[in-house]
């Protein structure tokens, strides 16, 4: 090593602070606003994903409607035949699942990355209290497997999610559903079901979830109580829900399970994709933005690296002349912008983080957060230092391919 | 080992702007070790062109430039600045001096690049250079506060540092009041008589150029004398 090439550098650096100051603090501000626009992109994204997968499972195995079948000349018998064919419909001959365990034990045995599995029936209720009556949805579920798929205890507000497992008439309701009903804990609520069955239950429970159309319209009970409420058996299920180690998978994990059954399998992203549609959106928006502002720093180094060699050109001359190399010339002009990317950037890393952290703090009143949120995610602090020092590289070789180019006879005459 | 510090056989060098026009014209000449050389001609006959063309950094002719014994006529750019750097001292009219680092460190830079000598070695024979010069008092004062006779000075130091082939000037004192063109030109001339430093330089100082052992005179690019 020269380190005769390093001592020039260093001073060229350290005679002109102030430009040095600035070239650093132009990397510093790329590399925090990539910290921070990553993150909080990151951040928000997860909660959006937390408030989505407190309801939505990312597998789902109901039944559906057979298919529309529009081939009718094959429904015809060979030849000699006209087929009339009037008001083609689908027809549904079985409703829900019957056999649940038979489904709950393929997924189990097909799915090495299941975290939790559970049944629920779903039926649209009445609720009434006294003259109230309100149009809502009940969910009979499996109060252990419900809670691993959803965390759903975290969102108690009063009572405990266990209790529902205490007493066969126990009932949760959404807070803003036992406002409307004027009922509180304790107290009993009817409901009657579309073939008119009535059946009153207690409330030993009020859950609040943030969305709306949980809070102010459901309720859970027991699962077999909803059976017989409907008068199935007792392997009855509307909805299968299992959830994966990673959701981002579940695509995949549902094509493959689609052919092991007759029921309709679906993932979330396609019963939602405006779920994922916005957070691939919102994560090119951070990309695009601090990418931008990566390039903008590189500007700023190249304007003042450009600026340091105009200045420095009769010493970039003179330097020739003694004997120094092209290469030695480039090294010194492409080692200043690599100390001042790596200074401007090591700032940079601290800065982004405080950012990230204020930012952090700063109060968000919204349905399931209180701040703004904030993935703290080491990988976005990698990915911008790694972006920053090729920007720096890269703003700093074409001036400094341009010192070495120099021709010292032209600058020493002149 | 000849005494023939350099020679140039049959140079000629042409401008192509703003229209093709021949600056140098078939020039040979040769100079030998200890000689103190003044290179005269009017402005635009082509004196300094030819002093470049010497220096390895025009490398855009036709012709033989040997230095020290060696052919250096199309040579790789990388190879000219090693031999620069071994072989050729340069002073120039506008002093020419590193303005952020000391006057120490400036005459010290060949030396370091050259890698011979340890820094501490290299150090002390500046050290050295400054005081034969009479400046050693400035060594650590930053070139850009030195007055320009001090400068002049330094550089010369500089171009002395690795014991080169060769010094080549171009103007050196040009700049300079009578009292600092009288101090530089000694030096210069004690250093060809005393060290034997073969020393060409550029000038249209005739009273330079007569104290000096020979003059070469260039007038439209051919040589006259």
């Amino acid at each position: 090593m020269n380190s005769t090439n390093h001592i020039i550098a260093i001073t060229h650096l350290t005679t002109r602070i102030k430009q040095t100051v600035i070239a650093g603090l132009s990397v510093t501000f790329g590399i925090s606003m990539y910290i921070f626009m990553n993150s909080f992109m990151s951040g928000v994204n997860s909660t959006q994903d937390e408030l989505a997968f407190t309801t939505l499972a990312n597998i789902r195995v109901y039944n559906d409607l057979p298919e529309y079948n529009t081939d009718f000349e094959s429904l015809a018998n060979k030849d000699n035949h006209w087929v009339n064919v009037r008001n083609p419909r689908r027809i549904q001959y079985t409703e829900g699942i019957k056999n649940s365990d038979k489904i709950v034990n393929l997924l189990r045995v097909n799915t090495p990355e299941q975290v939790g599995i559970t049944t629920q029936v779903n039926t649209n209720v009445f609720y009434r209290n006294g003259a109230v009556k309100i149009n809502g949805l009940l969910s009979g579920v499996d109060v252990e497997n419900e809670d691993i798929l959803f965390k759903i205890s975290d969102h108690m507000e009063e009572g405990k999610w266990e209790d529902l497992n205490k007493r066969s008439n126990g009932i949760i309701l959404g807070v803003g559903l036992a406002e409307r009903l004027s009922v509180g804990m304790g107290e009993y609520v009817n409901l009657s079901t579309a073939d008119n069955i009535m059946k009153s239950y207690r409330v030993v429970g009020l859950i609040k979830t943030s969305i709306a159309s949980v809070d102010n319209g459901k309720a859970f009970v027991q699962i077999n109580s909803v059976r017989s409420l409907l008068s199935k058996n007792s392997g009855y299920a509307t909805d299968v829900l299992m959830n994966i180690n990673d959701f981002e998978q579940a695509r995949q994990v549902s094509d493959r399970l689609k052919g092991l059954t007759e029921y309709s399998v679906e993932s979330w992203q396609e019963s939602n994709g405006q779920l994922e549609s916005g957070k691939v959106l919102r994560d090119i928006i951070a990309l695009a933005v601090s990418l931008t502002i990566l390039l903008v720093a590189g500007f700023g180094i190249y304007n003042i690296m450009t600026m340091t060699v105009n200045e420095k050109i009769k010493e970039i001359a003179i330097l020739k002349a003694m004997g120094f190399e092209d290469k030695d010339v480039s090294k010194i002009f492409l080692m200043q912008s690599i100390i001042v990317g790596l200074l401007g950037g090591l700032v940079g890393l601290l800065f982004g983080f405080l950012v990230s952290f204020i930012v952090n703090t700063i109060p968000f009143e919204m349905p399931g957060i209180a701040t703004l949120p904030i993935d703290f995610n080491i990988i976005y602090y990698a990915q911008s230092f790694l972006f920053g020092l090729m920007t720096t590289f890269i703003a700093g070789y074409l001036p400094a391919k341009k010192a070495s180019g120099i021709d010292p006879v032209a600058i020493i005459r002149s | 080992m000849s005494d023939i510090a350099l020679r140039v056989n049959s140079i000629s060098k042409y401008f192509y702007e703003p229209e093709t026009f021949q600056v140098l014209k078939d020039i040979s000449f040769e100079v030998k070790k200890g000689e103190f050389l003044s290179l005269m001609g009017k402005s635009g006959s082509g004196k300094s062109t030819l002093l470049y063309v010497l220096s390895t950094m025009d490398t855009d002719f036709s012709g033989n430039l040997v230095i020290n014994g060696e052919n250096l006529t199309g040579k790789k750019q990388k190879y000219l600045a090693q031999f620069r750097n071994r072989h050729i001292g340069f002073v120039f009219q506008f002093h020419y001096l590193l303005p952020d680092f000391s006057a120490l460190y400036n005459v010290m830079l060949p030396a370091l690049k050259l890698g011979e000598r340890s820094k501490q070695e290299v150090e002390e024979r500046a050290y050295e250079g400054l005081k034969l010069l009479g400046i050693n008092d400035q060594a650590l004062k930053k070139a850009n506060k030195l007055s320009g006779g001090q400068q002049q000075r330094v550089a010369i130091a500089r171009a002395l540092i690795n014991e080169p082939t060769v010094i080549m000037g171009d103007e050196p004192t040009g700049n300079l009041d009578s009292k600092n063109t009288d101090i530089v030109f000694g030096i210069l001339k004690e250093l060809a008589q005393e060290k034997k430093q073969t020393i060409i330089t550029v000038t249209h100082d005739d009273d330079f150029a007569k104290n000096s052992d020979r003059i070469i005179e260039l007038s439209d690019g051919a040589l006259i004398r």
